[in-house]
């Protein structure tokens, strides 16, 4: 697992456990919304917001609506996103 | 005095009501960023006094540009990390009936009343939603509560604070932001939206507290709705003008 990964992973781990969704385990192919992740929207604005803290930008900010967290990694993975902080 | 440094936007500080919202935050300890298009004597005796010291920021900036604005919440953001305060402070008014006003002056006083607040609150409620928590004031106006006469461009956006302060209030509330308005009454300040000495007086006239305010007045006011023990506090336009409204 590279970095991106692991602070992608972290970022969404410490997300839902402020949001009372500890138990919940995250995975690459965790889905986002509906019956994986279930972020709603403001969860889903204030990962946006980490996100951006974290790497200096965000897919969903720059217009994107990723459905995995494998697609938050491809994001950066991809150069769209700056390098790790 | 804070028990620690808060990190406190207040936009358009640099004179007037907004200077007096800034003094107030120094004098309570907190540490304050402030934006205006020009510096003022006001700005460089803060940036002068060794006594606001590492405390004070002040960047030209004109908020009704989206790109200026932004730069403006980073540069704040790269300096002290968090923002726990922001005060949309910033506006315009001109005067002048509808029939007769320009569109030019309807999109200044939108642009820089709604618009930009709009967006300087948009970033940094995005920090507030990172660091977890923060309260946000937006400075509203009596006239957009009563109506006033040549005001209508002015009131209106004022009147869509207050809608905005609500909405977000709802937003924002279960993440431990508040969003309050405050609705200010008539300032002895270069803000009387070009009221002119018989106006003025009548409204003396007519307050029952006999008097025009001052920013202090306002200042105290926000500093109540962003004491951190007030944090029940939301979503309400609290109207600050000597009981002239009552």
């Amino acid at each position: 697992m590279n970095d991106v990964q692991t602070t992608v992973l972290t970022v969404i781990e410490q997300l839902l456990e402020r949001s009372d969704k500890s138990g919940v385990v995250v995975t690459l192919d965790s889905v986002i919304h509906g019956d994986g992740l279930s972020l709603d929207s403001l969860e889903t604005a204030e990962l946006s917001a980490i996100l951006e803290d974290e790497f200096g930008s965000d897919p969903f900010a720059a217009g994107l609506m990723p459905e995995t967290v494998a697609e938050i990694v491809a994001f950066y993975g991809a150069g769209e996103g700056a390098a790790a902080s | 005095m804070s028990s620690s440094p808060r990190t406190i936007i207040v936009t358009g500080g640099s004179r007037g009501l907004g200077a007096g919202i800034v003094q107030s935050f120094l004098d309570s300890g907190d540490r304050v960023a402030s934006c205006s298009r020009s510096t003022t004597p006001q700005v460089k005796e803060w940036e002068s006094d060794p006594a606001y010291a590492d405390r004070f920021l002040f960047i030209e900036a004109d908020i009704a540009d989206r790109d200026q604005s932004t730069a403006f919440v980073q540069a704040v953001v790269d300096k002290w990390g968090t923002i726990d305060v922001l005060v949309n402070n910033a506006g315009v008014a001109r005067d002048g009936i509808l029939a007769l006003f320009s569109d030019e002056d309807s999109d200044t006083v939108i642009d820089l009343n709604l618009k930009a607040t709009i967006h300087i609150t948009k970033r940094v409620v995005r920090n507030m939603l990172s660091h977890g928590g923060g309260s946000i004031v937006n400075i509203s106006s009596i006239v957009g509560l009563t109506g006033y006469r040549g005001l209508t461009v002015y009131s209106a956006t004022k009147a869509a604070l207050d809608g905005f302060t609500r909405s977000l209030a709802r937003e924002l509330g279960s993440r431990k932001i508040t969003v309050n308005s405050v609705a200010s009454g008539y300032l002895k300040t270069e803000m009387s939206h070009g009221l002119d000495d018989a106006q003025l007086n009548q409204i003396v006239r007519r307050t029952p507290a006999g008097r025009l305010g001052e920013p202090d007045d306002i200042a105290r006011a926000i500093q109540f709705l962003v004491d951190e023990r007030n944090n029940w506090l939301t979503g309400q336009v609290l109207v600050v003008d000597g009981g002239l409204t009552c």
